[in-house]
């Protein structure tokens, strides 16, 4: 039995009909075709899926699809701020070699950005805590750590 | 995933009707732990029904009756900052639990149904005394949460009823309580942990309640360590009897997390260590 849902996905309405064993990630990836958010372990360890609920980020892959219904979901796609340009946070990971394989790093950069919107200048310890739910296999930490370091102090110069 | 069917009801009484109407069905909270064993083919109910849109179960009262709904998310109890102030093991129990992600989403009331011995909610409850407040269509009662535990992923709730509030005694001024946890990184389930709870009249320990994690097969209570304790003056010996006692009453097992020998030891260490941070005697 499908139902339709309506939530906002990075700043416009979408309408998509969900069957009640999906869960958000695959609606995603899915119907909507927004298939940067991606799937590691699918049991909320690992983090790859990380999307921003209301503000808040959470793992898609134990959230059920019918519970975003009226939600604000904000996935990597959304992270642009102007056509054809990447965000800061994006650009700071780029340029601190914060990305080896990738695959990690759409779920880092909504896990730093969850924690730079609610706490703009955080301190080593918060940026760890922020990401102890972000596995990277490759191992690269140090730099995703100096990466939302730099994106936090270039949103400040923004400000 | 295998398929079920998933329902949210907007009210406790339609959550009863689809609980009574549905074979098979579950209730689901913040879902991070019965997804997961969906996902690993442990459980394969026909339908959950999510209690998160029942309005009324999710909410802190920190004022002189202290509540918990128990559809709060982890989170909101980390970022409270009256409840925090006054029970500050509660904050420290739910730092614990998880990762963000996780702790944005998942429940106090879902990490205690759940009903795994290393919930890490439940020790910071047990050592406050707190009651569950429960409800069926029929009757509402209240139990002390050291009678909730059955066993591992057993409670005595009856397959109607639902926990809707955590309720808590108020602070006494001489309170103090320390949590610890023992895991293989930060956001692991424990292969440990405690919580202590001493109200203290200069050095003498009134009242103590000592809690250990993933040592039983449910959180538990260390009743022989609190009678060390209780109406004894506090010293190094006394803490040390306690840390020898917790090794003689806790039952764990090896298991993938860890091996009985290793956790015994460390959880004593670990009543030792939280014992001398509530004193103040070490700093954190």
């Amino acid at each position: 039995m499908s139902k339709e849902i309506s939530f906002i996905l990075n700043g416009s309405e979408v309408r998509v009909a969900v069957e009640g064993h999906q869960r958000l990630i695959d609606i995603l990836r899915g119907p909507l075709g927004q298939t940067g958010t991606k799937e590691g372990c699918g049991e909320g360890e690992c983090g790859s899926c990380t999307v921003i609920i209301d503000g808040r980020a959470v793992n898609s892959c134990l959230f059920p699809a019918l519970e975003a219904e009226g939600k604000t979901v904000i996935t990597i796609e959304g992270l642009q701020e102007t056509k054809n340009e990447l965000s800061v946070i994006q650009k700071s990971f780029i340029e601190e070699g914060a990305i080896q394989c990738g695959f990690c790093t759409p779920g880092m950069i909504m896990s730093a950005k969850a924690l730079l919107d609610s706490s703009p200048a955080p301190s080593e310890e918060e940026i760890r805590d922020a990401l102890q739910g972000n596995l990277c296999r490759c191992t690269g930490y140090v730099q995703i750590i100096e990466a939302v370091k730099e994106a936090a102090r270039k949103l400040k110069g923004k400000r | 995933m295998r398929r079920f069917e998933y329902y949210k009801p907007s009210s406790l009484e339609e959550a009863w009707e689809l609980k009574a109407k549905i074979p098979d069905s579950l209730f689901i909270a913040g879902g991070t732990d019965v997804l997961v064993s969906i996902q690993n083919d442990e459980c394969r109910p026909k339908a959950l029904i999510s209690l998160r849109s029942i309005p009324g179960l999710a909410g802190i009262e920190a004022g002189d009756v202290p509540r918990i709904g128990a559809l709060t998310i982890i989170g909101d109890i980390l970022q409270h900052p009256e409840l925090g102030r006054r029970y500050p093991i509660l904050r420290e129990a739910a730092k614990s639990l998880g990762s963000v992600q996780i702790r944005n989403v998942a429940t106090i009331g879902g990490n205690l149904c759940n009903a795994s011995p290393c919930a890490d909610m439940a020790l910071p409850l047990l050592v406050l005394d707190a009651k569950l407040r429960l409800k069926t269509p029929k009757e509402t009662r209240e139990v002390p949460i050291s009678e909730f535990f059955k066993g591992p992923a057993e409670t005595c709730l009856s397959p109607q009823e639902i926990v809707t509030d955590i309720l808590l005694e108020p602070p006494q001024k001489n309170m103090k309580t320390c949590f610890m946890k023992k895991g293989r990184v930060k956001m692991d389930l424990a292969v440990a942990s405690v919580a202590v709870l001493l109200e203290m009249e200069g050095k003498r320990c009134r009242k103590a309640r000592i809690a250990a994690g993933s040592v039983a097969p449910t959180p538990l209570r260390l009743h022989k360590v609190e009678s060390v304790l209780e109406d004894a003056a506090i010293s190094s010996r006394t803490v040390a009897k306690a840390q020898q006692l917790t090794e003689d009453e806790i039952v764990p097992i090896t298991d993938i997390r860890s091996s009985e020998e290793y956790r015994r030891q460390i959880t004593g260490v670990l009543v030792k260590r939280a014992l001398e941070r509530a004193l103040e005697w070490s700093q954190p």
